[in-house]
């Protein structure tokens, strides 16, 4: 819980070394589609392991179980054959009649390309028609034997992995500006260049901060970019939990099958508008009133029922006591038990992942708590019991005061005013300001500056796929500047990133 | 692969076809005496993890009485049917510890500390430093079967910010896991879904492996020490299935696949179903030889699981901490995780084997991340070890340490109990050379 260091102690800016990027699960997803066109991937894949919250980190640490390697064999072959199972779709993707000289080759250069994200080597293509070559013999069927070529492309370490080595003399390399396409599609689309930015890479107009931006805010516009911040975003606020909400529901009777997802179409809809509907200051997350609802969660709000399918426009009526990210009943269920909610949870939330203010994990020999001896209390009143003990409220102080704002609403986000038959005391003290509930939160939590310095800083981490060194620091920093410069716009904090230096610059194996 | 099985013999009977045939599991591949297989090798000695997290509550887990005339508190009495192939241990301690959760699971599972992932943060995130013993043994037993390991887990709940420590059991190095199968109806697809191949397919996937694995081999020398150690593993990962081409597929009675889905009823995880299903395809997995190293990850470490039919509301991480003493919703849990693991176990002593059953052939280590979840305890750590090793260990004793000794002899009895020859388990602090004694045989 140390302050961060000003910039002057920083050590000097150091580019991280290059590592392989294992592709997370829904790469894996949209790469096959975006190069096959409309496929079933098999849902039998490996789940991702995030590591410091984001699966691109995970995926630049793990590699191929033989579990994995068994699915994406299957996968492969899955695919490859839905393909080659039409004989329209096939022709269309070979392109040429595979007894014609030459075709072979071809195909495989035209496939290889955008499958390994690079133009091919000819030896790559000689091996690769080898191959054909091998398995025409074998299965005496010129479709079968380049559907199990297909099928070989897509188990390639090239495709499994992307990887991106950079170029350039020893202490100046960079990542080549076809490795480039990739790093900004990955980022941007969360899936491979199309054809159109791997031709920018192969001219060289990737090489600049001018051709970067050009091609990013051309990504941007495409709905894959909505695709790919939805998951970003998910993945900071921990969303997919939400599919899978477990509420007690003899205590919430409102609990059903499907409130966990339509809480979870909420949050990501609200975080759309803002970032992409209307470009907005990311900020005003905390605090905006524009918000989508469908039947059950106006319902869960007590407010009217919304008009058409799915989720709605609602702008929130102003006696309305939600408002803003901390007002969704997303956040306040996922930051709650199975049956009471949990100050200390929602605390950590707004602390750890929205301030980055990190608190370690509870100490060896937690006491243990008791029930009060005289008679009921409010959740509130038990923590405080629990803060009294001085070891506990070491890091208690920082959660257990913010999240007390939200007791006005339950585990599963509905509003309420009595707990165990007492009325709520929703009033909080943090660092000397008064303030109640999510709107009042919202807007003092908008004001600190540490708010945007931590989406820029977790999209740093997210985009970069490891987690930012000491030697980082400065470009972290720099980001952070950037972000703020642009009054906390979202499109404009991926471009300032993609044109970075650290995005571009590639350190020495370690 | 072992190079010919009697298996192999029944296959070449039946000319090929899906081999789903309803016989005792085994019995036809074995001696006239049923007492090794059918070409005179001796029976296969299985080793496996049986792991569930947040610990136990001792005053009912400790059992009254030691060595034979040992009788069970309630949290072990679930398991009281099975006692001739229990070694119970208490009184040991993980001494490579320092943070909750963390040092427990690493400590337990692989002897050593856990290796700290990324140091800028105060929220550990952590992996663990050396293979786990499953893995240790799989890599014993390599060769012998199609499946060097298999890896199941049961509740679904995974934590996802705390580093593989807190999502995987099974490790083979740092970040290097192999993650378990949370759908039984995969598990049985993966195991006995392949149906017989025509030969020139098998050989055309042998071609595409061998193409693939070239181009690991081609990468390897273009990128850095660490992305080589990844790609090595993506090789071997490849060559298993490579290996696997051609081999004799199983043959053992394996009966209807289980359900697809076990989708929650009323908003209540369905762990009873889901464990027994399990249980089930790693007895038949065991049973039919494709696999002599495991584990079954009941819960994860610091598991969130509401373990529902044991009247819990909230989940079990959080009632460790919450609940107010003497905590008899945690208590209840433990014994319904028990009873879970008498199920399990059940299930492999009802398998008819040589003389004896499955579980005669088995050294399962069942531990936990913790002592007691409350406070995050790790002396009196809770350690069985289930089956009987072939013979190499007693069973039905309790050993009661004195001194808090290190929790790696009681692991590394296991695995020498699964016929591993292991000279020691552990590394620093948590090395040990010695098992012990007095549960073997």
């Amino acid at each position: 819980m140390m302050p961060p260091p000003d910039v002057e102690e920083l050590p000097d800016y150091e580019p991280a070394p290059a590592t392989l990027y294992r592709l997370t699960r829904a790469q894996y997803q949209n790469c096959l589609r975006d190069l096959l066109g409309a496929v079933d991937v098999p849902a039998d894949l490996e789940a991702d392991t995030p590591l410091h919250g984001f699966a691109s980190v995970g995926a630049s640490e793990l590699t191929v179980s033989p579990r994995a390697a068994e699915q994406l064999e299957a996968a492969a072959f899955a695919v490859a054959g839905q393909v080659f199972g039409d004989a329209e779709r096939r022709q269309a993707l070979v392109g040429c009649d595979l007894g014609e000289a030459g075709c072979v080759d071809d195909f495989l250069r035209r496939f290889g390309r955008l499958a390994w994200r690079r133009p091919l080597s000819g030896e790559e293509v000689g091996e690769l028609s080898a191959l054909y070559a091998e398995l025409l013999r074998t299965l005496r069927d010129p479709w079968r034997a380049a559907e199990f070529t297909v099928a070989t492309v897509l188990q390639s370490p090239w495709f499994v992995f992307r990887v991106e080595r950079g170029e350039g003399a020893e202490g100046q390399r960079r990542y080549s500006d076809v490795e480039m396409a990739s790093r900004l599609s990955f980022l941007i689309w969360n899936s491979a260049p199309d054809d159109a930015l791997l031709a920018a890479g192969e001219r060289g107009e990737l090489a600049t901060p001018a051709g970067l931006e050009t091609q990013a805010r051309r990504l941007l516009a495409d709905d894959r970019a909505r695709e790919a911040m939805r998951h970003f975003f998910g993945e900071f606020f921990l969303l997919d939990r939400l599919d899978g909400l477990t509420k007690d529901r003899d205590v919430f009777p409102q609990m059903s099958p499907t409130l966990g997802a339509a809480m979870r179409r909420e949050v990501e809809a609200m975080i759309d508008d803002v970032v992409f509907g209307r470009d907005a200051d990311l900020r005003s997350l905390l605090t905006t009133r524009d918000t989508f609802l469908d039947a059950e969660l106006a319902a869960l709000y007590g407010l009217p029922p919304v008009e058409g399918p799915g989720h709605q426009p609602v702008h929130l009526p102003p006696d309305n006591p939600r408002g803003g990210l901390l007002g969704t009943a997303g956040i306040l269920a996922l930051n709650a038990h199975n049956t009471v909610t949990s100050p200390t949870l929602r605390g950590k939330f707004i602390q750890n992942t929205l301030l980055c203010f990190d608190i370690p994990p509870p100490p060896p020999g937690i006491p243990q708590l008791s029930d009060s001896e005289d008679g009921p209390e409010t959740t509130r009143q038990k923590l405080e019991r629990h803060r009294s003990d001085p070891s506990c409220n070491g890091c208690h102080q920082f959660m257990d005061p913010l999240g007390v704002s939200l007791e006005n609403f339950d585990a599963i986000g509905a509003f309420r005013t009595t707990e165990a038959g007492l009325a709520i005391d929703a009033r909080a003290v943090f660092e000397g300001q008064t303030f109640e509930g999510p709107r009042q939160l919202g807007e003092l939590l908008r004001e600190r500056e540490e708010i945007g310095a931590c989406f820029a800083r977790r999209f740093f981490r997210h985009g970069m796929g490891h987690l930012e060194s000491e030697a980082e620091e400065r470009a972290v920093r720099d980001l952070i500047d950037a972000f703020r410069a642009s009054d906390h716009r979202f499109q404009a904090l991926v471009v300032a990133l993609v044109t970075s230096d650290a995005f571009r610059l590639v350190g020495e194996d370690e | 692969m072992r190079p010919l099985h009697r298996r192999t013999l029944l296959k070449g009977l039946l000319g090929g076809a899906a081999a789903t045939v309803a016989l005792p599991p085994l019995e036809a591949m074995l001696n006239l005496h049923g007492t090794a297989w059918a070409d005179g090798s001796p029976l296969p000695t299985r080793f496996g993890v049986w792991f569930w997290g947040n610990g136990i509550r001792r005053e009912h887990w400790t059992p009254d009485g030691e060595g034979r005339g040992w009788q069970p508190r309630a949290e072990l009495a679930p398991l009281a049917p099975h006692r001739s192939h229990l070694s119970v241990i208490t009184g040991h301690e993980i001494k490579t510890a320092t943070h909750p959760h963390h040092s427990g699971m690493t400590g337990i599972m692989t002897g050593a500390r856990y290796h700290q992932n990324g140091t800028t943060r105060d929220t550990i995130v952590t992996t663990f430093a050396r293979p786990s013993v499953d893995q240790i043994a799989a890599a014993h037993y390599e060769g012998q079967t199609p499946f060097r390991s298999l890896e199941v887990a049961v509740c679904r709940f995974w934590g996802t910010d705390e580093g593989t420590t807190f999502q995987h059991l099974s490790h083979n190095g740092p970040n290097n896991v192999n993650p378990s199968e949370y759908s039984p109806r995969r598990v049985y697809e993966r195991l006995f879904g392949m149906g017989p191949a025509a030969p020139q397919l098998d050989l055309a996937r042998r071609s595409v492996l061998d193409a693939v694995m070239g181009q690991i081999t081609r990468l390897k020398g273009r990128v850095g020490a660490r992305d080589r150690i990844r790609l090595d593993q993506h090789f071997e990962s490849i060559r298993a299935i490579e290996q696997r081409l051609g081999a004799p597929q199983a043959a053992c009675a394996v009966g209807e696949p289980p359900a697809a889905d076990y989708p929650d009823l009323d908003g209540r995880e369905q762990i009873a179903e889901k464990n027994a299903a399990m249980s089930e395809l790693v007895a038949l997995a065991l049973a039919c030889d494709l696999t002599r190293a495991f584990s079954v990850m009941f819960s994860t470490a610091g598991s969130g699981v509401i373990v529902w039919p044991a009247g819990a509301r909230n989940s079990l991480h959080q009632m460790c901490h919450d609940e107010a003493a003497p905590q008899p919703t945690v208590h209840a849990t433990v014994v319904y995780t028990m009873e879970r693991l008498a199920d399990f176990l059940n299930r492999l002593k009802q398998i008819p084997e040589g003389d004896g059953n499955l579980l005669d052939h088995c050294s399962i280590l069942c531990t936990t991340e913790l002592s007691e979840g409350n406070v995050h305890s790790n002396d009196e750590f809770p350690i069985l070890i289930a089956g009987k090793g072939s013979g190499r260990l007693k069973g039905d004793w309790h050993h009661r340490g004195r001194g808090k000794p290190n929790t790696s002899h009681a692991v590394l009895t296991a695995l020498r109990a699964g016929g591993v020859p292991a000279p020691t388990f552990g590394d620093g602090p948590g090395l040990v050379g010695d098992s012990i004694g007095e549960l073997e045989a």
